[in-house]
Order: C-alpha cells, then structure tokens, then sequence
C-alpha cells in the first residue's frame, strides 16, 4: 500500500538514488584504454617524489607513519600501496608506526594484506604510540618496542632506536597527526630526516606550503596525482592494489554535481527576477 | 578488491557485514532513519570498544603494568604518573584543588608541544619561504613577488578594526576575493575527493561484494 507520505519520500529521494543507479552502471562499463584518464598530466609532483624514494642508500630505513583517517582512507590507498611497493622495489627496509587508533587500524589491516598476498615481506611493526604530539616527540628518540626482535628491529636499535635511525619517512596522513605534525614536531628536532608524504585531497591547501618551503620532500594530495604516480610505478603485482578509482563514474559524477550547481543558480536567478524591485518610487 | 578481506569464511562474512553497513547507511536517501541511526550506534559502540582494547593492550599494558611488575626500580617515574593518571580518574568526586593543577599540566603541556611546533615548524620557516630570494631566474623571481603580493593581500583581509585608509579597503576587499577563489578551487577539488569515496564503496559493493566486475 503506498501512503501520500511514502510516495512523497520518494520522490525526494529519486534524485539521489538516479545518481546512484547512473553510477552503478557507469562503475560497470569499461571504456577502452586511454579513452578516460584520470592521472593528472602534471606530474611534477610524482617526480619529485620517485626522485626522493630514488635518491635513497641501498637497504635503506624508511618508516611509514601511517595516520591515515578511516573516512578518506579510500582516496589514497591506491596511492599508498603503490609507493610500498615502490619503496619495497627500491630495496628498502620498511617499518611502520601509527600514532592515532584509526591509523593503527589501517596499519594492521595493510600488513596484514601484504602477508596475506605473500609477494612481499610486511614491514616491521612497531605498534601505536600514544600521546598524540607528545608521544610524536618522544619517539624521536626511542620508537622501537621493548619486546620487538627481529632484523630491522636490531638495525634501527644499531642507529639509536629513534626516529632518527630512518632515511626517510613516508607519512599517511589524514587524521590529526597529519604530515603538519611531523613537519613541526620532527623536522625542527631532525632537520636532515627526509619527510614525503600521501594525504587526500582536503589536506592539500595545508600541506602545499611545506612542499615549496622544501620541509617536504615529496607530496601527492589530489585524487589525480595519486593515481599519476600509481601508473607510474609498474613494478610489483600491481593487481593486488585494487582497480583503483575509475574515470567514468567519476566523470558522471562531476556532470552531476554542475548540473546540480547550474540548477540551484538558475533557481536563484529566477527568485531574483521574481522578487519586487526595492527602489522607493519617486 | 579493496584487498582487506581475504578468501576465507572470515573474509567472505566480513565482506557481508560491510556490505549491509553500506546498504543501511544508504537507506536514510531513502528517508528511512532507523537502519541508519541504528548503523551510527554501531559505529559508536564498535569504536569505544576498539580504543579500549587498545588502550589495555597497546598502551596500559606494555608501558605502565608491565614494566612497574617486572622492572619497578628502572621505571620510578612511572609511579608519580600513575598517582597522576589515578588522580584524573578521580576527578569526578576527588576536591577540585587536588584534580585542577593535573588537568592544567596536562593541557599546558599539549598547549606546549602545539604551540612551539607552530612558530619553529611553520611560522618562521614560511616567512623565510614566503620572501623572494635574490639568486633565482627572473622568471622564478616574478612567481616569487606574485605569491608575496597575494600573501599580504590575503593577510590584509583579516584585518579587523585596525584603523584603515582607502587604499588598504580595496587591498583588503582585493585579498577577499583571492581568498573566496582559493576557497572555491578547493571545493571543487573537495567534490571530486567525495565522489571518488562514493565511487569506490559501489566498486566494492559490485566487486567486492556482488563479484560483478571480476
């Protein structure tokens, strides 16, 4: 039985759900290669970070923190799994840190991935570290666990057991302790530590200036970037990452949203050109 | 295909469970409010239960109980932190004069920590960065004075009841509209971050979930 009140439910949600069933079936059509791109033709940025993971010493220490934010986990992860591999192909020894719960979440759901794919070796875990900021200054000088033993355990321990120890840090930022937070807490305190980092999208106007002022070595925070730089590293089974985002639902997507733009300014114009001049006749 | 559930009967029920999440949380586009609030009730409840686990196993445990049972003397310093971590839990019916200074060094130490990484992290360096420098190409130099242009600008539209002449109005009003520019650019970037979120939850519920499009 259909009440007045469901069909008016309805109809306000008919636009949405439109939306949905038109990318549904947009994320199910494969337009042929190269017809839709959705890496940005810019790739400055992806240089200058295949130049830094590039640049790093054979068997080199790199530390992923990785804070990303469980809601926009999603737009970077593509990007992120990318550059282990990329940083596991450049013969890098990998250790991973959180300092948020939602990041230790991710931490533990990626290591289990890559062990779980049996391609590569997961990186060294050394657990969360809590305390936020604070903690982040404290594992400046002591960041492996007590308990913790292994290869890479004992080769950071070798190099003072601190942040220190690292050639490079690889930061997965979208929660609170952001890239910002190494940038401000850890660079002053390690100046020569190289800092790169993935973030998504809404960090990107935050995180710009510290790429310019050279405090970051690399960044990649827009949706586009990422998958440039996931194109770009071919090496590693690149299957396992997932198909990543597809150009033409996106595309859809962003027809949509100007076309709900260009109907609310229209709505506007047309109350506009209906409400009564407020000029006192003369 | 996001990689996190794998083949097995764990993997497959987890797969279902997000999958029906999804659908409950999607319901309230269809006006239906019950399956959604009942979603951020579990959302909560599931997210309490998490920092607790991790509090006791990767923080309390390792770090306080531990190595007070098995080392007490190397770790004197956890004593007084345990009186002052009891001291906060307390608070509720402990006098305010014992539970206030605890809070106090708790907030100004974290007031600390952000503060002095804010002027030696970002300010001082992105002044230094913000200044043209005398040794680069003219055409770096002209991108160097442009951005110092919009950045003083920008910083003149925050200024608020400072006495002010005409000139610094329209530079003010000038730095407005650079800054409502830069706010909608970014938004525009911010549509298509969502809509990539959007884009890969029905990828997983067609991939992942429907095995459609393996």
């Amino acid at each position: 039985m259909t009440s007045p009140d469901n069909v008016a439910r309805l109809r306000r949600a008919a636009p949405a759900v439109l939306l949905l069933v038109v990318l549904v079936v947009a994320t199910m059509l494969r337009p042929g290669a190269g017809t839709l791109r959705l890496a940005s033709p810019d790739r400055s940025h992806v240089d200058q970070l295949r130049q830094a993971i590039g640049d790093l010493p054979s068997e080199a220490l790199v530390l992923i923190a990785c804070d990303g934010d469980l809601g926009t986990y999603p737009e970077i992860r593509a990007t992120t799994r990318a550059a282990i591999e990329d940083l596991g192909a450049h013969g890098a020894r990998l250790a991973i840190v959180s300092f948020t719960p939602e990041g230790r979440a991710i931490a533990a759901a990626e290591r289990d991935r890559i062990a779980r794919s049996g391609a590569a070796e997961p990186p060294a875990d050394l657990g969360f570290i809590a305390g936020a900021e604070a903690g982040l200054v404290r594992a400046v000088s002591s960041v492996v666990p007590a308990a913790a033993q292994g290869p890479t355990f004992d080769a950071i321990r070798q190099r003072g057991g601190g942040i220190g120890a690292f050639d490079m840090v690889l930061i997965v930022s979208g929660s609170d302790i952001s890239a910002r937070s190494w940038v401000e807490q850890v660079g002053p305190r390690l100046p020569d530590l190289a800092m790169i980092t993935i973030a998504p999208t809404f960090l990107d106007p935050e995180l710009e200036p510290y790429l310019r002022s050279g405090q970051l070595r690399g960044l990649l925070a827009t949706l586009r970037e990422g998958t440039a730089y996931a194109d770009a590293v071919t090496s590693g089974p690149a299957a396992d990452r997932g198909p990543g985002i597809a150009p033409l639902p996106m595309l859809v997507g962003m027809l949509a949203a100007l076309a709900a733009l260009a109907e609310a300014a229209s709505r506007r114009l047309a109350r506009r050109a209906r409400r009564p001049s407020r000029r006192p006749m003369s | 295909m996001n990689g996190f559930m794998g083949p097995d009967l764990a993997g497959t029920l987890a797969t279902w469970v997000a999958a029906l999440a999804t659908i409950a949380v999607w319901s309230y586009l269809l006006g239906y409010r019950r399956l959604f609030v009942l979603s951020q009730h579990l959302l909560a409840g599931l997210a309490t239960g998490y920092l607790v686990l991790l509090a006791i196993h990767d923080v309390l445990v390792p770090r306080l109980v531990t190595p007070l049972i098995e080392h007490p003397r190397d770790h004197l310093l956890l004593v007084p932190a345990l009186a002052l971590v009891g001291l906060l839990v307390g608070a509720s019916w402990l006098p305010r004069r014992a539970t206030a200074p605890v809070g106090a060094i708790l907030v100004g130490g974290l007031a600390a920590f952000a503060l002095g990484g804010a002027v030696v992290g970002t300010i001082l360096p992105q002044l230094a960065a913000a200044l043209p420098a005398t040794a680069v190409s003219s055409s770096d130099l002209a991108g160097e004075v442009i951005s110092l242009a919009i950045t003083t600008l920008v910083l003149l539209a925050f200024l608020h009841g400072a006495p002010r002449g005409a000139l610094t109005v329209r530079a003010a009003m000038v730095g407005r509209w650079l800054l409502i520019g830069g706010i909608g650019g970014w938004l525009g970037f911010l549509v298509v971050s969502r809509l990539s979120l959007l884009v890969d939850r029905l990828a997983f519920l067609l991939g992942d979930w429907l095995t459609v499009l393996r």
